[in-house]
């Protein structure tokens, strides 16, 4: 991948456009080597539920920071701003980083965004010097809130969290793209397919943060590959400039049978 | 060693390695010491506060193809042992081989599609007869107090052991087969020798069975949290092992013979022993209400919490060197391993023994 096109986030430039999580997977070795293949360079991990308080040396957080990325903590399962913030700073001290991913949730079957408790949250954290990426749903006001209160980085759903059913609600992200031209935007969660990321690419996003659809795969190192190789060509593709949709097919050679009269008309359909 | 005398073997950690591996060893013309830092009577470790489920099929969707390997080889031996302790003891350890059954809510469907996809893609078409799909009628002639599910999977030669029966069965075994018993002896395990705080001994072999115990000596060795609550209804009864499937948190059901039901499901990435939490009592509770209303009436008479020894990378792991041997890594599958396991290091013990002649 050319270093002339980097990924921008809080003054850090990174060459890969994937973001992984450290869940979920077989186990820490595979984890790791999918992180590996998956050559992303920032990582996500939680703490949530570990007793952060209790330990300070835990085998498996030694060897997720031995990957060398930067570590993105989040604050998965909070479900107030009060909690995300408490946790947001039990990370900091733990994993000796102002990265955040933040996470709000509002409801806990589909694990969706509470945009309100977000924006509380990331106001808080920002003033308290994190570099916040709030994890959020497809909502433009929202969105602009964010960016108010001082988040630098959006990280909009492609679809609920674990549902591998890609950009669901194209209109608004592509909207959100559209209206908020220059803010790095990440599509986190709710990819499943190497296809729907590179979709995301394409459209102009900046990167792509996943999880599920990796560590869940019968090969999760080589489903990291595969994904690796589909952002960098949705990327690749972006830049070189995707040639707009037609209404009809047109034939890059006249077709000589057809009288000139009918080649303007649709072709009939199959 | 001389032909006369017999050869000397240490064994550390009375856990379920350690007991099941001394019982075996002690049936041969071996000196058997056997070495626990804790209380053999009340054994702390995972193998305790574990459900006793040897599940090949459903470790095999989560895990490696080895796992599943060993865990049939595992299972075969689980049927003569179970019954050698019970004709050695006179009593019963309750192993039981009457499959095991996973159920998903209507949302959760595609679980239990994607299980299955996972398993032929894991096994090939060889072994497809093992597991049976259920429709609702099915599933209730099965298991009846799962009457509020649609479908479910069958898979038929999957088992469990009362582990709250086995070890103290184990222990009395070793007793009658004249095994030494060390308990309250911390130890450190090295060639030919164990060492305590005030001196040392030798052994011919010494066999290092202490899970977490043994971290000092092998690196990467991590504890992983699980969590377990033991509830009693007299409304509800299952049949065997149930596993519900959900894309979070999946719960597992074991009943017992005395009406309670042991669940648990929880895999926390931290070396954490305090008790249980709120939130996972109310996942676990949660989940098994939905399972079965009634279960709503039951009252909780246990938790537990314990950390499982897992390597880096999952997989169990023997360590074979002139005199010193170590076993360890069995994660969430001491039962469905530990007897493959305990016959691997009686060969390996056999050949050392040999050359030592």
């Amino acid at each position: 991948m050319s270093v002339s096109d980097p990924l921008a986030l809080y003054g850090r430039e990174f060459n890969s456009r994937l973001l992984v999580g450290t869940a979920l997977y077989p186990s820490p070795a595979i984890m790791r080597e999918s992180v590996r293949a998956s050559a992303s360079e920032i990582i996500t991990l939680s703490l949530r539920r570990q007793n952060p308080a209790q330990q300070r040396d835990n085998v498996f957080w030694d060897y997720v920071r031995e990957t060398g990325c930067q570590l993105l903590p989040n604050t998965a399962g909070c479900k107030s701003p009060r909690e995300a913030v408490e946790l947001a700073k039990m990370s900091r001290e733990i994993f000796h980083t102002e990265w955040l991913k933040l996470e709000v949730i509002g409801d806990d079957y589909n694990l969706q965004p509470d945009p309100f408790g977000l924006v509380e949250a990331a106001r808080e954290l920002v003033n308290l010097g994190f570099k916040v990426l709030p994890y959020c749903t497809d909502d433009l006001v929202l969105c602009r809130k964010l960016l108010d209160v001082g988040c630098e980085v959006l990280m909009p759903w492609g679809a609920p969290i674990g549902t591998g059913q890609g950009l669901l609600n194209k209109y608004n992200l592509h909207m959100l793209r559209e209206r908020l031209p220059g803010v790095p935007l990440i599509i986190d969660a709710g990819i499943g397919a190497p296809s729907q990321a590179a979709e995301a690419l394409e459209a102009g996003f900046d990167a792509v943060l996943l999880n599920t659809a990796i560590a869940r795969a019968r090969d999760p190192v080589g489903m990291a590959g595969a994904f690796k190789l589909a952002i960098e060509s949705g990327r690749a593709a972006f830049n070189a400039g995707l040639m707009l949709k037609r209404q009809t097919a047109s034939p890059s050679t006249p077709t000589l049978d057809m009288p000139f009269w009918q080649q303007g008309e649709p072709l009939p359909q199959g | 060693m001389t032909s006369e005398s017999k050869a000397r073997i240490a064994i550390a950690g009375g856990g379920l390695l350690g007991r099941l591996l001394a019982w075996r060893l002690s049936r041969r013309e071996l000196d058997i010491t056997l070495f626990e830092a804790g209380d053999l009577s009340l054994p702390a470790g995972a193998c305790w506060a574990a459900a006793g489920m040897i599940s090949p099929l459903s470790e095999l969707v989560q895990g490696e193809k080895e796992i599943y390997t060993l865990g049939l080889e595992s299972l075969k031996l689980w049927v003569g042992w179970s019954k050698q302790l019970e004709k050695q003891t006179g009593r019963t350890v309750e192993f039981r081989q009457a499959g095991s059954v996973l159920v998903a809510h209507g949302k959760d469907r595609s679980e239990l599609a994607q299980f299955l996809r996972d398993l032929h893609a894991k096994l090939g078409d060889l072994e497809k007869d093992q597991v049976q799909s259920l429709d609702a009628g099915a599933l209730g002639a099965l298991e009846p107090a799962l009457e509020r599910f649609e479908q479910g999977l069958f898979l038929r030669g999957e088992a469990d052991i009362n582990n709250h029966r086995l070890l103290p069965l184990l222990l009395s075994a070793l007793r009658q087969q004249g095994v030494a018993l060390r308990e309250r002896t911390k130890v450190r395990c090295e060639q030919n020798r164990i060492c305590f705080t005030e001196g040392e001994e030798q052994f011919d072999c010494v066999i290092d069975c202490r899970g977490l115990g043994a971290k000092d000596g092998i690196e990467g060795l991590r504890g992983v949290r699980g969590e377990v609550m033991v509830v009693e209804s007299r409304e509800v009864v299952l049949q065997r092992p149930v596993r519900l499937l959900h894309p979070r948190y999946s719960l597992y059901a074991v009943p017992r013979s005395d009406g309670r039901t042991v669940i648990g499901a929880t895999e926390i990435e931290s070396e954490d022993m305090s008790p249980i939490s709120v939130r996972s009592s109310m996942e676990l509770s949660s989940a098994l209400f939905s399972l079965n209303p009634a279960f709503a009436e039951a009252r909780i008479v246990e938790t537990r919490v314990h950390c499982r020894p897992a390597t880096l990378d999952n997989r169990p792991l023997i360590h074979n060197a002139q005199g010193q041997i170590r076993v360890n890594g069995l994660y969430r599958h001491g039962y469905l391993l530990a007897p493959a396991m305990v016959q691997q290091v009686e060969e390996i013990v056999t050949e050392q023994l040999l050359q030592v002649v």
